[in-house]
């Protein structure tokens, strides 16, 4: 069928792509697609990949237009989302965005709308953009506040967010929390090849609030223990990590990080299979604690049956619970301490990699996100 | 990135600098958005050729016709005309805090 989808998930994020964000449209658009036969995925191009492809039921269409600046470009976005759902205005029935970006153009065709909140720009955007003012970040939170409040439901991954949103105007029966989640990874998975003896990991973007400054911080402190090493696994571009490499290097720590990019999603699993420890030292930002999220490397790590050491936030309290510990955040030393001291009792350290590994197989996989996300959809449908 | 080679300036002359999105199709140099003009050319040879105007012309052109189009398919939220200058500066290429995320700078936004 060349045309006449019922289905349209939007996001104003390239995909795919390494990040985070990409496993987690692929789940929540794959539960769209499969409910309503098919569908159309919207999303950010660039990097090789194609404008446009088709996939069994499914139409991806890419935006690759070149525009310097980040407001004209999203705005540039929305007029592009806008005419190709146009082309669908007789069937499309539901459409699922994650930004205010794609839910104007849904919601200007007055379809259901389902707006999945996993970050808010207004909170986000100053850290990638200090110079936007706060009367400008004040017209996009107001832009934020209009399509939540008009979207039929609205998804968050977390406790954190559900209070946001709803400290925002949104009534509470219409959010949903809809956890992120992580698939249990094969206990044989085998050994990366050139991974190094003991490692600790971490995977992920490295954007200012994901703490991987304190974490370099605490292996400084951990230079006794000559056998351990740390890789940090990004998620993004290499030219993305110079400051932090500038870091390693201040701290005396080259030759003792390893540092891995984009690797393939397939790939990241076997790293944190096989660490010692993984680490999430998220800071305590407005980012973690005001706007809150719901982080798939702890998941990941979790799926991965690996002992989780990362900061004591609300955010991180939700996902690993009593499974992993928790340090004071942006503190290098009790960090480091921490990390000894699991180093120092592996049985503890398998014990705790094990709990958490049952906690996700008993509710957390990506199996369960889709199924609670399918509620969701049912819901609505009933309406 | 390649900078727009376009001569800016009213009594310090400079090359503009920013982010070129196209080539000129007549002499060749790179030009950003504000120095296309409307038929695709630099702003000289568009003169050249006796088609002046203003050389943002083409990309006010383009944002006026979105924020028209917008305001009626958005019944008209008026949220689009409410960003102005001042607030898009902010946004600019060279504006970016960490100028290492310009690789690929949009999807550095909403990380899960």
């Amino acid at each position: 069928m060349a045309d006449g989808h019922r289905a349209a998930y939007v996001a104003f994020d390239r995909f795919p792509s390494t990040k985070g964000s990409a496993v987690h449209i692929r789940h929540m658009a794959a539960e769209l697609f499969d409910r309503y036969g098919g569908g159309l995925l919207c999303v950010l191009g660039g990097g090789g990949l194609p404008s446009y492809q088709r996939e069994g039921d499914v139409e991806i269409v890419r935006f690759d237009a070149v525009v310097p600046n980040w407001l004209d470009r999203a705005e540039a976005f929305s007029a592009w989302v806008a005419d190709r759902l146009a082309a669908h205005r007789d069937t499309l029935e539901v459409c699922h965005v994650r930004d205010p970006w794609g839910a104007l153009p849904a919601l200007s065709l007055g379809r259901r709308l389902v707006y999945e909140a996993n970050g808010l720009p207004s909170i986000e955007l100053p850290y990638t953009w200090p110079l936007a003012a706060p009367s400008t970040l004040a017209k996009i939170a107001d832009l934020e506040r209009e399509c939540l409040l008009k979207a039929d439901a609205v998804v968050v991954p977390s406790q954190v967010i559900a209070r946001t949103v709803t400290a925002r105007g949104v009534a509470a029966e219409r959010v949903h929390l809809v956890p992120n989640g992580a698939d249990p990874v094969p206990a044989d998975v085998p050994r990366p090849p050139d991974a190094p003896g003991r490692y600790l990991i971490y995977v992920g973007a490295l954007q200012p609030w994901q703490g991987i400054d304190v974490l370099l911080r605490a292996f400084a402190r951990l230079a006794d223990l000559s056998d351990l090493s740390l890789v940090i696994c990004s998620s993004v571009a290499p030219s993305r990590s110079r400051a932090l490499r500038r870091l390693a290097e201040r701290l005396g720590l080259t030759g003792r990080v390893h540092w891995q990019h984009t690797l393939p999603h397939a790939e990241v699993a076997a790293w944190l299979a096989h660490a010692e420890l993984s680490v999430a030292p998220l800071t305590a930002s407005p980012r973690n604690l005001d706007q809150g999220c719901s982080p798939i490397k702890v998941w990941e790590s979790m799926a991965a049956g690996t002992a989780v050491v990362a900061s004591d936030l609300p955010v991180i309290r939700e996902v690993l619970g009593e499974h992993g510990r928790l340090v004071p955040p942006d503190r290098p030393a009790e960090l480091a301490r921490a990390v000894r001291v699991l180093l120092e009792y592996p049985d503890l350290c398998a014990d705790l990699g094990r709990q958490a590994r049952e906690h996700v197989e008993n509710g957390y996989t990506w199996t369960h996100a889709r199924t609670r996300l399918a509620a969701v959809y049912h819901g609505l449908d009933l309406r | 990135m390649t900078p727009c080679a376009v001569t800016t300036g009213f009594f310090t002359l400079g090359k503009c600098g920013q982010m070129a999105i196209a080539g000129c199709p007549s002499c060749g140099r790179a030009l950003c958005a504000d120095h296309v003009t409307e038929g695709g050319l630099c702003p000289e040879c568009a003169a050249a050729r006796n088609q002046v105007g203003h050389p943002a012309a083409a990309a006010a052109h383009r944002r006026r016709a979105y924020r028209h189009r917008s305001a009626t398919e958005y019944s008209d939220y008026g949220w689009y005309t409410s960003f102005d200058a001042y607030d898009r500066a902010a946004f600019d290429p060279d504006a970016a805090g960490n100028q290492d995320f310009r690789d690929d700078g949009d999807d550095a936004l909403v990380d899960s």
